[in-house]
């Protein structure tokens, strides 16, 4: 029945096809395929947009690679972009799927609190890096308030550009142990903070398959005696491997694309001390405030291979990991 | 979760969708009425983009008025643009092909702009004796700030001078002196908070007595004796003796007092106008003052004196404030921290040998630029006269009157000598220091050179480097040199290939 | 599930949900103080509400232009989207044409590419096309269709019945009757999703306007918002006050058609 039909349906079917699909067609020439050959091009050339492009061979890329190896620059950049990368997806996976599984519990105002915990997700990005701004503020700000009431030394946030994973943040906390002043958390990982408040995204992915999960497995494990923390491991975990290698994916894409929250929160500046100067602030600050748009171009290229090699990456141990149901 | 019907989403869509035609009918009304306006009275239209916001803006859009009343041949019209990345918006709205007809600008981009030919050099617009005129009227800090290889390329309008804001109420109770050389500077650091001999610095606490800021070393360079830039050879200079000494200088606060609270200072509290002022109370009366002197400019002078008026107003006892020019070293006097007994220590005399240079320091402003591509660059030129008072239309007392409203520091010296703003001055004595310092020899602009503002960015990263990011303990004074050598070798050779790749 | 356990996740859940909300009732009643309440003592409850915050910060910036602005994108963009991508998605999903796989593998593949790679040269093509500095610099592109809602859309129309159009081509319909008489009318829960995100996300865009847009009179919302951040520093109380009411539409928003929202998100993954 169903080939009869598209067979009735197919006989003029590519002009319609191609008439349908139109839009896109145009799309995927103007504002990919053309940009893509483009770019690669430019990434060749000294290019300010206002002049021709003037082709100069490799120069870009040997100007990366040095900057790259001195770790300044884009290079610098770079390490900023893999540490929240490496900082922030993990963490939102951990935290996604732990709120996600609280939030599943069959307990009265369920769809308040899941309302609550997704809202953060849903404020527009500008707005809620102001909010942020000044909660994050060293001086009375409301995160180092509430720091206090632990008996946490006021942090400075987005003044300091010392991230707290490093070998002085253990350092600093060996100090303050033995009774020194504690200055972790620096701008990068109030980004990575502001990023996790809105996992809301990712924890309803994990709320929908979490549904899926047949409860007949948590009947076993129960009948085996497992506790809470095994059913989480050994049937929640492996049940949600796709969802989660999913969002591994997409965190990954989206941490290495960010872009409004750090232009925000530096004021374009990427300061304190370059911090917050990623990848993509990067890009833009080359491409338009100093008018390098060929190494611009050259950083998008390497930042597109880079991106793909670690997805490729991923993919690869997903085989692993990953538990496909049939 | 409850859902709400789907007729109901809908008839929400209509009701927006009637929001945003009444919408952009009333848009369209306004832009009609504004454009009409002008074309009513046969006049040219001179788009003009600024981003002053708040009190200044007023003031800059009297200044408008002013200059449209003056004439019927030009008709301004001020679009503010508040914000950051002006200088990418006039960039693209040049590549773009829709750029308005004069610019001020404040960013290091002149010379980029004019090699890249976003610009037009302004005897493309008027007449050499004219242009020439223009340019031998401003004062030497404004000049500089105009002018690319010997052409005029801009007209600065207002002068940014740094000056020390100190809380003379504090200093004169604590016995010290206003300071003139480095070491009296440091001593009043150390008064007001004693660094210590072991142990971590402590964390920051009021009152400080002062702290540098890692972005400008393009201040204290030239006030120990550095010249960032070599008008013979049209070079950039940064590895030199002096600008060495001065970084040595300012990296020793960074050991004594602390990186972490050297790094809060510099990005928190001595920002740009709008944050909090630090040498006032912020609502404690009981602490006159979390800074005793600060480096900033001309601004503060508008918030010193509210804060002023606030007190008196409260009935508390006064505050007084001064500025003055950056202290010069003195050579072998400078404080180097406290040796094991508590007593200050002097640094090594071989190591501040450059000698100090009186009223130096780093001069920005405000410039006036006409892109490439406008309709009307005669009109434009004629406001930028206008402005700074070399127009036939204005002269010297009336142009001082928008400076003094604004509290700015006028760019020619008719002006800053007339009598309305010299009225201005006395009513604001802070301002003498700014004015006087605004016409010295020794006020220097970030090098106007192809890759400034990379330049700019690659100096104030490395003085971060060496002042917050590297321990205090491990930046010792090879390690400070070294650092110096291998940044600006690496900044001056990426400045080469830029220069390269322009032309 | 036995008491203590009750107990405990109720505890558990009431934690996330104030460390969650905590910020956003901060942002409220912090919007709602005067300037020395806010330096004084910002995260008590306020006693009296300055709604005054709000009728200043509308008035120092052109919010109700800017407004216009972003209404204006939205309804291009939304229309725009719904329009290319309903139409794309029919032809992937319905007609059997050669190269069809190929299509459909491009709106894959380009899901994938991050923007920064596309920046300069899209960049480069609204200049030459002489869209810069205009609305339609930001609108235009929504009509030539965008990877994630075709392939959402796509998803949707596989799960109409062949029958169904079997059926409505005996009544003689051609593959635009289909569409319109068939699949559409039986799409629209599909569509409003798509319109929603796409709404949302012109609503707080902010790459395109910082790109595209240099005169102020344009600026819609979320840029205009970050300008006066950046001039404003300093008056929290209106920062606050701006930004509340920047987010209220979205999250009205989000009440309206929360369901929408959800299983858009759930079923497809993260957009908006």
């Amino acid at each position: 029945m169903v080939d009869r039909a598209s067979q009735l349906r197919s006989s003029s079917s590519w002009v319609a096809g191609m008439a349908f699909t139109s839009p896109w067609l145009l799309g995927l020439v103007a504002l990919f395929a053309w940009p893509f050959a483009a770019s690669l091009y430019w990434s060749f050339c000294t290019f300010d947009i206002i002049n021709p492009p003037r082709f100069v061979g490799v120069e870009n890329y040997q100007r990366l690679a040095a900057e790259i190896a001195s770790g300044r620059g884009a290079g610098k950049a770079l390490m900023n972009t893999v540490y929240y990368a490496l900082l922030s997806v993990p963490l939102s996976v951990v935290l996604g799927v732990l709120l996600a599984v609280v939030l599943s519990a069959q307990v009265r105002g369920q769809a308040f609190f899941r309302t609550i915990i997704f809202l953060p997700s849903v404020i527009p990005v500008v707005a809620s890096s102001v909010l942020w701004i000044w909660m994050l503020d060293p001086d009375g700000g409301l995160m180092n308030l509430i720091l206090g009431w632990f008996g946490v030394p006021p942090q400075n946030w987005l003044n300091q550009a010392r991230p707290a994973v490093s070998i002085e943040g253990v350092a600093q906390i060996g100090g303050w142990l033995t009774g020194g002043p504690l200055l972790l958390m620096g701008s990068k990982d109030a980004l990575v903070l502001m990023t996790l408040w809105g996992v809301g995204n990712f924890v309803v992915i994990y709320l929908a398959a979490i549904s899926d999960i047949p409860a007949t497995l948590y009947e076993a494990a129960d009948i085996d005696g497992a506790s809470g923390v095994r059913k989480l491991l050994h049937v929640t975990v492996p049940m949600l491997s796709p969802v989660i290698f999913f969002n591994l994916v997409m965190g990954l894409i989206r941490s290495v694309q960010t872009f409004t929250s750090i232009y925000v929160l530096s004021a374009g500046t990427g300061q304190p001390g370059e911090s917050l100067m990623t990848v993509s602030l990067r890009l833009f600050t080359s491409a338009f405030a100093d008018f390098e748009m060929g190494y611009a171009s050259a950083i998008a290229w390497v930042m597109f291979v880079g991106l793909m090699f670690c997805t490729v990456l991923l993919f690869r141990t997903s085989k692993s990991w990953v538990h496909y149901r049939q | 979760m409850k859902i709400i019907s789907r007729k109901f989403v809908f008839s929400g869509g209509w009701v927006l969708g009637c929001a945003v035609v009444v919408f952009f009918l009333f848009q369209s009304y306004r832009h009609a009425d504004r454009s009409d306006a002008a074309a009513a009275k046969g006049r040219e239209e001179v788009v003009f983009w600024h981003f002053w916001g708040g009190e200044d803006r007023t003031i800059v859009d009297g200044i408008v008025d002013r200059f449209n009343d003056s004439q019927h041949q030009y008709f301004v019209r001020a679009i503010a643009m508040p914000g950051n990345n002006l200088q990418a918006k006039l960039f693209l709205a040049v590549a773009g092909g829709d750029p308005p007809d004069i610019v001020n600008q404040d960013d290091p981009v002149l010379a980029d702009w004019a090699k890249r030919g976003v610009i037009q050099p302004l005897k493309n617009v008027a007449a050499a004796a004219e242009v020439d005129q223009v340019k031998q009227s401003l004062l030497a800090p404004a000049r500089r700030l105009s002018v690319v290889d010997g052409a005029l390329f801009a007209v600065c309008n207002g002068l940014d001078i740094r000056t020390l804001l100190y809380n003379q109420t504090a200093i004169d109770a604590a016995g010290l002196a206003v300071p003139q050389t480095i070491a009296q500077l440091d001593a009043i650091a150390e008064h007001f908070w004693p660094s210590v001999t072991d142990g971590p610095p402590p964390r920051l606490h009021s009152p400080v007595g002062y702290l540098p800021d890692s972005r400008r070393l393009w201040a204290w360079g030239p006030a120990f004796g550095a010249d960032f830039y070599d008008p013979q050879t049209k070079q950039c200079k940064l590895d030199s003796a002096p600008v060495l000494a001065a970084l040595k200088w300012m990296v020793g606060y960074s050991r004594r007092y602390g990186a972490d609270n050297l790094a809060s200072f510099g990005q928190g509290d001595q920002s740009l106008p709008g944050q909090t002022f630090p040498l006032l109370p912020v609502d404690d009366d009981a602490v006159v003052g979390r800074y005793v002197v600060i480096m900033d400019g001309q601004w503060r002078v508008r918030d010193v004196a509210a804060f002023q008026k606030r007190r008196a107003d409260l009935g508390l006892p006064e505050v007084k404030f001064g500025a003055c020019p950056l202290p010069v070293p003195t050579g072998g006097s400078e404080f180097n921290g406290r040796d094991a007994n508590g007593q200050p220590q002097p640094q090594p005399q071989s190591q501040s040998q450059s000698p100090g240079r009186k009223d130096a320091g780093w001069v920005n402003g405000n410039f006036f630029v006409v892109p490439t591509g406008a309709k009307c660059p005669r009109g434009a030129w004629e406001f930028a006269k206008f402005w700074i008072g070399q127009s036939a239309f204005s002269d010297a007392e009336s142009a001082a009157d928008g400076y003094a409203q604004g509290g700015w520091i006028p760019v020619t010296r008719e002006v800053a000598e007339s009598a309305t703003y010299r009225q201005y001055v006395t009513e604001n004595p802070l301002m003498e220091t700014f004015v006087r310092l605004a016409s010295s020899p020794h006020q220097y602009p970030i090098p106007v050179v192809v890759g400034a503002a990379l330049l700019k960015r690659a100096v104030e990263n490395m003085t971060y480097d060496a002042m917050i990011k590297n321990n205090a303990d491990d930046t010792d004074d090879k390690a400070i040199a070294a650092l110096l050598k291998q940044r600006s070798a690496e900044v001056i050779r990426r400045l080469k290939v830029m220069q390269e790749l322009t032309f | 599930m036995k008491p203590c356990e009750k107990i405990f996740t109720y505890a558990v859940l009431i934690f996330c949900a104030a460390v969650f909300a905590l910020p956003m009732l901060v942002m409220i009643s912090g919007s709602l103080q005067s300037p020395e309440q806010l330096a004084r003592n910002p995260y008590s409850i306020p006693t009296t509400l300055r709604w005054s915050n709000y009728a200043d910060a509308i008035n120092s910036m052109p919010m109700l232009l800017y407004l216009s602005n972003t209404l204006l994108l939205c309804v291009g963009c939304v229309v725009g989207t719904t329009l290319s991508c309903s139409l794309v998605a029919y032809g992937l999903c319905k007609i059997d044409f050669r190269g069809r796989k190929l299509l459909m593998m491009s709106v894959l593949a380009t899901m994938l590419l991050p923007w920064q790679i596309m920046m300069v040269p899209r960049f480069v093509l609204i200049r030459e096309i002489g869209l810069y500095n205009s609305l339609w610099a930001i609108i235009g592109p929504t009509f030539l269709g965008d990877a994630f809602f075709i392939f959402l859309l796509r998803q949707f129309f596989v799960s109409i019945p062949e029958s169904l159009l079997e059926a409505g081509q005996i009544d003689g319909l051609g593959h635009w009757g289909l569409f319109r008489r068939i699949v559409l009318p039986l799409s629209w829960p599909a569509i409003t999703t798509v319109a929603l995100f796409q709404f949302v996300q012109t609503w707080n865009d902010f790459g395109g306007p910082l790109l595209y847009l240099s005169d102020p009179d344009r600026f819609p919302l979320a840029y205009g918002l970050e300008r006066f951040v950046s001039s404003y520093a300093d008056q929290t109380h209106l920062l606050l006050a701006a930004s509340v009411l920047f987010t209220v539409p979205i999250i009205l928003l989000f009440f309206l058609a929360q369901k929408i929202f959800i299983e858009g998100i759930a079923t497809t993954g993260v957009k908006g």
